[in-house]
């Protein structure tokens, strides 16, 4: 990630980094990747077990048990995962250790209302942003509520008959039209909207490399670079795909 | 020309001749024979007092009666008794060799395949073929359900099917007299409701406890309960079938039919939950699906299951606010988010495609 200035100066260059994520932050990064990676690839034969494909794939009762085994060890380590991430969360927020940048605000509304505003040409520039855009924060907030579900369901359809001791029968078939509907969104979500925005608006690795240089600080986390540095940010790409 | 189209209308009206004829002498044939044979044969089998005494000990009565005998199928179809009686040529008889009456039986059955070889061959194909292939000589042959002297159609009434099985299967057929097919077939003379043959076929009859059968088994049901016009008659929902097969069994089954047919699963088929042969109408309090009973047939496969369990079950029942809430709101949630979602990131994509695409270009323009 250390990209060289787009003006060569003849002195030398240090080109600064910043810290984005922490090592845990980028560690449970990929456990939910991998965890639900291996989730997607053993659910969908069952969601789709009408069809041939699923079929061919499920060829005999054991491959049908085993593959609901697998699924079952990648529903938890994501469940332990989403654990950590939680009282995590919220331990470090209590000790004041973690700044609260990726709730939302009122900010983001006004942030949205301009992009949308520049993404329809009523608008000259990008608005400029902290930490987390308002479009970092979506993807957050949409795979925090979007776990939650699955998690939720898929635990009320590991243990069906315990959990309808206290919760109302129906709540069996909704669980399972939920887990394999949200299932989808969340693939449809993850596959358009966050690929897009980390792999072909620009190549963003820092959730692997945890640092962003400073002509990424510049142009897309200008408000934050002004706020750590106290200099001004003086954002060359507005429109930048840099 | 004139001799000559003569010559050629000749041709078909030889033909014609011949082909009458062929059926004339067939017809006097067995008028003849039918006379012949049936009043000498009687002549001496009307003596009600007429036996023969079998090595096993037992009575073996040669007295035909004649009224059974002229109301038999065969006898008025002109069939007479050589037909059957193939190794009886002479007078006074060969010496039976049999030691038994069953093993008379089990030897003078086969003479059916001489005129029903299709149905014969379906026998052999049959769960009491198979019996009887691993030395049950009591398995029934064509003889024991059809009769002898006596052959009638088998299905007039139609209650007399069950009836010929109940022979054999008197608790399976008393339980069916009770149930809502046997009670509609006896007390209303329904012709609709299915009698023994009409679940388990009539001559290859198949063993019903294999996972083939079971697997097939909501197909079966489905034969008439999934008939809208039958089931409209009755008040019933033809929609039962349709749904079951969306639902978690249904579909579980589906799979199993389709590529593992003879390995047995677990996922319920109709009977586990309706009864087999003691089928109820669900209002009735002795049906096994009654709301006072539901439970307990649920707890059949799954024993760990409380009250809550039985408004889980979605196999046979739209999805709707009153029966399944959660499930209702959690369909309407879906069908809205689905779409939203799916344009929303499409839509925002695109817009930011084509922004960065026509910044790119004027930039470089400029």
């Amino acid at each position: 990630m250390r990209t060289q200035p787009s003006t060569a100066t003849p002195e030398i260059h240090h080109e600064r980094t910043f810290r984005r994520f922490t090592l845990s932050q980028r560690l449970e990064h990929t456990v939910i990747f991998l965890s639900i990676a291996v989730l997607l690839i053993t659910g969908l034969p069952q969601k789709y077990r009408s069809a041939s494909w699923s079929q061919e794939l499920l060829s005999t009762p054991e491959r049908v048990h085993r593959i609901q085994d697998i699924h079952h060890i990648a529903a938890t380590v994501l469940t332990l995962e989403v654990l950590f991430h939680l009282v995590n969360a919220i331990v470090l927020l209590i000790r004041r250790k973690l700044p609260g940048h990726i709730f939302l605000t009122l900010q983001d509304i006004r942030d949205a209302g301009k992009m949308l505003r520049y993404l329809l040409f009523l608008r000259k520039d990008k608005p400029s942003f902290g930490k987390y855009n308002f479009e970092q924060k979506v993807t957050y907030w949409f795979l925090f509520i979007s776990i939650g579900i699955m998690v939720g369901t898929g635990f009320i359809l590991l243990f069906p008959v315990t959990l309808t001791r206290w919760l109302p029968g129906s709540v069996i078939p909704a669980a399972k039209m939920a887990h394999s509907t949200e299932a989808i969104v969340t693939a449809i979500f993850v596959v358009i909207w966050h690929f897009y925005h980390v792999h072909i608006e620009r190549l963003n690795l820092s959730i692997f490399t945890g640092r962003l240089s400073e002509q990424e600080m510049r142009t897309y986390h200008a408000d934050e670079f002004e706020h750590l540095t106290g200099e001004k940010a003086n954002r060359a790409e507005t429109g930048g795909n840099s | 020309m004139g001799n000559r189209s003569i010559f050629l209308a000749l041709i078909p009206a030889g033909f014609l001749i011949l082909i009458i004829s062929l059926f004339q002498t067939q017809s006097a044939r067995a008028n003849e024979l039918r006379q012949e044979t049936e009043k000498y044969c009687l002549s001496c089998h009307t003596d009600p007092s007429a036996s023969i005494t079998l090595p096993s000990g037992e009575v073996l009565s040669i007295y035909i009666a004649p009224d059974t005998l002229h109301q038999s199928v065969h006898n008025t179809a002109g069939i007479e008794c050589e037909a059957c009686h193939t190794g009886i040529t002479t007078y006074p008889h060969p010496p039976l060799e049999y030691a038994s009456r069953r093993d008379l039986s089990l030897d003078y059955y086969q003479v059916c395949q001489k005129c029903h070889p299709a149905n014969y061959q379906k026998t052999l194909d049959s769960i009491h073929a198979q019996m009887a292939a691993s030395g049950k000589q009591n398995t029934p042959v064509c003889t024991d359900c059809h009769g002898i002297h006596d052959i009638r159609p088998p299905d007039q009434p139609r209650a007399h099917i069950s009836e010929t099985c109940g022979q054999c299967h008197p608790a399976v057929v008393d339980q069916y007299k009770q149930s809502v097919h046997g009670a509609a077939l006896l007390e209303e003379n329904n012709q609709d409701v299915p009698v023994c043959i009409d679940c388990h076929g009539v001559h290859n009859i198949q063993d019903p406890r294999t996972a083939q059968f079971r697997v097939k088994e909501p197909e079966l049901c489905a034969g008439c309960h999934a008939d809208p016009q039958l089931m409209g008659k009755y008040n019933l929902p033809a929609n039962v079938y349709d749904i079951y097969k969306t639902s978690w069994h249904g579909v579980d089954l589906s799979v199993y039919k389709a590529r593992w047919p003879t390995i047995w699963h677990d996922s319920a088929v109709c009977s586990d939950c309706h009864g087999v042969h003691d089928i109820r109408k669900t209002d009735d309090p002795a049906s096994h699906v009654n709301s006072a009973n539901l439970l307990a047939t649920c707890q059949k496969c799954h024993p760990k299951a409380g009250p809550n369990w039985t408004s889980a079950w979605t196999g046979h029942n739209e999805v709707s606010l009153k029966r399944t809430p959660s499930l209702y709101y959690t369909k309407v949630f879906y069908t809205y988010l689905v779409p939203v979602i799916l344009w929303m990131c499409m839509v925002y994509v695109a817009l930011q495609v084509i922004r960065v695409t026509v910044d790119r270009v004027r930039r470089n323009l400029t």
